[in-house]
């Protein structure tokens, strides 16, 4: 099985930069998510593994071989698009055994290898059907055998479940992250879908304008984004972000008329550097909505007015515009009643909450790391 | 866009490239041959550069109808190519506004027997010419005016209803694809505000497929422009065809002038080719999609 | 009232195709059968329209067949001239679209230009063009060609010289090149719309441009090739503008160079004697064979299934 690198890749087209000095590595039997908006360049990393297209700058390996000049078929890869390009003129055996009759090899193995491949992915019963006869689920399956019949170092899909309706799209999640760790492939994977990214893979990259803004486990990145950009595409709602004004005697934030103690992991850096505006962010589930009574001590809290609740059945997110304009959404338990315009006040997890430079929008470790922040 | 793989042997390419460059060497010779020997004293069609003198003499001579065989007698060309393309442009005129109309009714409106217009107007377009031109010669010669002086006006107006119907069964056809591309809401919403179907046509889908009446007006004067048999057996006055056809056998001394008439027939195509390319290929493929 | 305010709009937008087919179709194809009635001749109408001879035309055209050495030669020609001027047709057009698919989008572009010029270019221009190329003197490209490589000493007369295959060669060449643009545009327009995943898929599995070709995209624009087959197939028969261009300019032997459609045309608008009656028996057996397989054609590419209902009920 193989590690992908890749060293300083970089690809234009014409002006364009769709992937900007890309340095990665995939390990060995890795599941790997390549997650950004569309237009990211996400998919040109693919096709630059799998040898679509060619760097402009930088190589790329395969364990320790240098394949930056190598066509597709010399990499051994397994490629799945994101509208499976299946051959409609061809059934489904034909499909799958396409690329071991371009190795020419024996017709009792092509159907020993196609007959066991479906039967991994339980479309053995469909083999003498045409694609348009197949429902999208099946269509699917078949592409990832095609993929895999000719046993791939590497499997490459290209948003896969994106043509899936939502439920069959959660169902197949889990059967992919299973059969690829049974068979112990690297895998690398394009989404745009977050929660996808998070519930399969082993590693993410999250990828902003050709740029990898971060590499990490699902935890670590959904748990210590290195950037707002990150922290703002993970997570259903999103994070929340609010700016704020640092107050460095007393070591607190100024948000509006309201002012909180600065998480205490930030204690010390703050007090080392100068940095005035910060943005807080905090994930909607690591803060909690209280209604204000009069005449009760108020903990430290962020103020404001419930804008919208909506009940999910389990639990009801709420939109608070807080005091400045800003809104953000906290998870409340569902026997808590919200109407519109009551005043309402946040009290947030503190541990679990970071602040971000306001200008360059990186964690504050990390902009202090770098010496990047107003 | 996703084309093909980047990573992949240009020695492939480039052999399949010279390949077809190969294969086109004789076509790309002939038409420039033509258009060299237009400007040479010597056809420049026997391949050696010894025969190339540089010279606009023919295209002086062509411009004013000077054919040197003939000795005095002058030939208009001006008025041929003016000839030819009021041909044209007719044909062009009357196959859009036809198909506009035709393309319109078969796309957008339910009537009993449109899938068999549509399917005859298939037929029709496959249908034998020449087994055609006889009858409307005969049609022509029952109908020609008994004064002189009106023949040539009935000759052209003739020829350009002739020609066009000939293209109007295909036009027919590409105007329905242009009109089924408009999606229908566009056009319930205005019959909701009260329009007439005609009154949607004109204000509402004509403006909407420009592009497609462009097209066809292409289509219609590349028809017109390049026809021979329809203007030499129905049109009393000359086109540049018929000047050719006429004129290729002069003595080899005067050949480069017919290679400047040639030339100048060819360039209005030689234009429109360059310059819409995209427009051309989409009523040439047919507009017919399997 | 809205079913009179409804035949009202149908009829302003198809009264004036129906009227253009009637008067420039159907018209003339009922006077052309007439005419093949008639001992029409020179289009002297006055003398013979209202004359009938019943079927004489028709038994005329059946003795040719049987007997006329000249005529038996134009079925002859016609046979071999439609037969391999189809098959260059499809293949040179397939093989012109699918290399030009393989190469970059540049080039491949500028090439297929060049090769719509056939189809593109006025008749006049296009036959002067190649009665210059075939010329049978030294003046002609093609034997100063062969002259300078020193394959012949002295100029071939192709098509007066080399009989039959002479000018055979020069009409399936000219008539070919014709073809071939159609089939490259209509090829070309059918691969642009096969997705480009497909291919490439291919290409990650290994699959060469051969093999590409014969597995993936010729299967795929099975319909357009039929399309191609059946559609030449009856442009052929009925053409012959090229060559009656090239046979009068004495390029092509008029004997082996003419084909039923231009034999039509010839007897009823040629130099000399006209025969409008016999031409319009000939034609009126050309239109029955065209019919018959323009309706075949039509029920083989199954144009019926394409043609959808109107939505909606105004």
């Amino acid at each position: 099985m193989v590690t992908v690198r890749l060293e300083n890749v970089t690809k234009r087209f014409g002006k364009v930069v769709a992937v900007d000095n890309a340095n990665l590595e995939i390990k060995d039997k890795e599941f790997m998510a390549l997650l950004g908006p569309s237009g990211s360049g996400k998919s040109t990393l693919l096709y630059l593994i799998a040898g679509i297209y060619k760097p402009t700058q930088g190589r790329i390996y395969f364990d320790d071989m240098d394949v930056t000049e190598l066509p597709p078929k010399e990499r051994n890869i397994g490629l799945v698009f994101q509208n499976w390009a299946l051959y409609p003129h061809m059934k489904v055996f034909d499909n799958i055994a396409f690329p071991l009759e371009l190795k020419k090899e024996s017709k009792e193995e092509i159907k020993k290898k196609v007959t066991e491949v479906a039967k991994m992915l339980k479309i053995d019963h469909l083999l003498e059907r045409y694609p348009y006869q197949l429902s999208g689920g099946q269509q699917q399956r078949v592409a990832i055998a095609r993929a895999l019949v000719k046993e791939p170092g590497v499997l490459l899909l290209d948003e896969p479940l994106s043509n899936l309706d939502a439920l069959l799209r959660m169902n197949v999640r889990a059967e992919l992250k299973r059969l690829q760790k049974e068979l112990g492939i690297t895998a690398i994977y394009v989404t745009h879908d977050q929660a996808e990214a998070l519930a399969m893979a082993d590693k993410i990259a999250v990828i902003r304008e050709g740029e990898i803004l971060q590499v990490g486990t699902p935890d670590d990145v959904y748990a210590k984004p290195w950037c707002k950009f990150v922290g703002g595409f993970l997570g259903n709602p999103p994070m929340n972000f609010v700016e704020s004004t640092v107050i460095r005697e007393s070591g607190e934030l100024l948000i509006g008329e309201s002012r909180i103690p600065a998480p205490p992991k930030y204690a010390e850096l703050l007090k080392k550097f100068d940095v005035s505006k910060v943005l807080l962010g905090f994930r909607p589930h690591d803060a909690e909505v209280i209604e204000l009574k009069p005449n009760m001590p108020d903990p430290p809290m962020l103020v404001g007015e419930v804008f919208a609740a909506e009940p999910l059945g389990r639990e009801t997110i709420v939109t608070v515009v807080l005091d400045d304009e800003t809104y953000v959404k906290v998870f409340a338990s569902k026997e808590q009643k919200f109407d519109v315009r009551d005043k309402v006040g946040i009290v947030l997890d503190l541990e679990k909450a970071l602040l971000f430079d306001k200008k360059t929008e990186l964690v504050l470790e990390r902009a202090f790391e770098k010496k990047e922040f107003s | 866009m996703l084309t093909d793989v980047e990573v992949r042997s240009k020695k492939t390419e480039v052999a399949i490239t010279i390949a077809i460059l190969m294969a086109s060497i004789p076509l790309f010779l002939a038409f420039s041959l033509l258009v060299l020997s237009s400007f040479s004293k010597e056809m420049m069609t026997n391949l050696s550069l010894e025969s190339f003198r540089f010279t606009i003499e023919n295209w002086i001579n062509v411009l004013q109808g000077k054919l040197a065989f003939t000795g005095g007698i002058r030939q208009n060309i001006l008025k041929y190519t003016f000839n030819t393309a009021l041909v044209a442009l007719g044909v062009a005129g009357v196959v859009t506004l036809i198909s506009a109309l035709s393309g319109y009714a078969l796309s957008r409106m339910n009537f009993r027997g449109r899938k068999f217009l549509l399917m005859f107007l298939l037929m029709l377009h496959a249908f034998p010419g020449v087994a055609l031109i006889v009858g409307v010669y005969l049609l022509y010669r029952l109908s020609l005016p008994s004064s002189p002086s009106l023949v040539t006006t009935f000759s052209f107006m003739y020829v350009i209803v002739a020609r066009a119907a000939l293209e109007v069964p295909m036009a027919t056809w590409l105007m329905k694809g242009f009109f089924d591309s408009i999606p229908w809401e566009i056009e319930w919403s205005a019959i909701v505000d009260g329009a007439s179907r005609i009154r949607v046509w004109r204000k509402i889908l004509l403006p909407l497929i420009k592009p497609g009446i462009a097209a066809i007006l292409l289509f219609g004067f590349l028809a017109g422009w390049q026809d021979l048999i329809y203007v030499r057996t129905f049109l009393v006055e000359p086109t540049l065809a018929t000047y050719i056809e006429a004129n290729l056998e002069a003595e080899y001394s005067h050949m480069p002038l017919i290679a400047a008439a040639g030339t100048l027939y060819l360039l209005p195509t030689i234009i429109f080719f360059l310059t819409s390319q995209k427009l051309l290929l989409e009523t040439h493929s047919g507009g017919i999609k399997g | 009232m809205k079913k009179y305010s409804n035949l009202f709009q149908l009829s302003f937008f198809l009264t004036p195709a129906l009227v253009i087919i009637i008067v420039f179709y159907l018209l003339p194809l009922v006077l052309t059968v007439y005419m093949s009635f008639t001992p029409i001749r020179n289009w002297n109408t006055e003398r013979y329209l209202s004359q009938f001879i019943g079927s004489y035309n028709y038994y005329r055209i059946y003795h040719m067949v049987k007997y006329d050495p000249i005529f038996r030669q134009v079925m002859i020609n016609t046979i071999i001239f439609v037969l391999i001027t189809l098959i260059v047709n499809v293949f040179g057009g397939l093989l012109i679209s699918l290399a030009t698919y393989f190469i970059n989008e540049k080039s491949s572009s500028t090439l297929r230009l060049v090769w719509l010029l056939p189809r593109m270019s006025p008749i006049a221009v296009y036959s002067l063009v190649w009665y210059y190329f075939f010329h049978g003197s030294e003046i002609g490209t093609l034997n100063s060609l062969l002259l300078k490589l020193g394959i012949i000493d002295k100029p071939i007369v192709l098509g007066q010289g080399v009989i039959p295959w002479g000018p055979w060669s020069i009409i399936v060449f000219i008539n070919g090149l014709v073809g071939v643009s159609f089939g490259m545009i209509v090829f070309s327009s059918a691969l642009s719309h096969i997705p480009r995943e497909l291919v490439i898929a291919a290409r990650v599995d290994g699959a060469t441009n051969w093999s590409i070709s014969r597995k993936i995209l010729i299967p795929m624009i099975r319909w357009h090739i039929l399309y191609v087959f059946t559609w030449q197939l009856l442009s052929l028969i009925t053409s012959y503008a090229h060559t009656f261009l090239l046979i009068e300019w004495g390029l092509v032997n008029r004997d082996y160079g003419t084909t039923l459609s231009l034999y039509v045309f010839l007897t009823a608008f040629g130099r000399g004697e006209q025969d409008q009656g016999l031409a319009a028996a000939a034609a009126t057996i050309l239109a029955i064979i065209g019919t018959v397989l323009g309706f075949l054609t039509l029920k083989i590419l199954k144009f019926e299934r394409m043609i959808a209902k109107p939505r909606g009920d105004i």
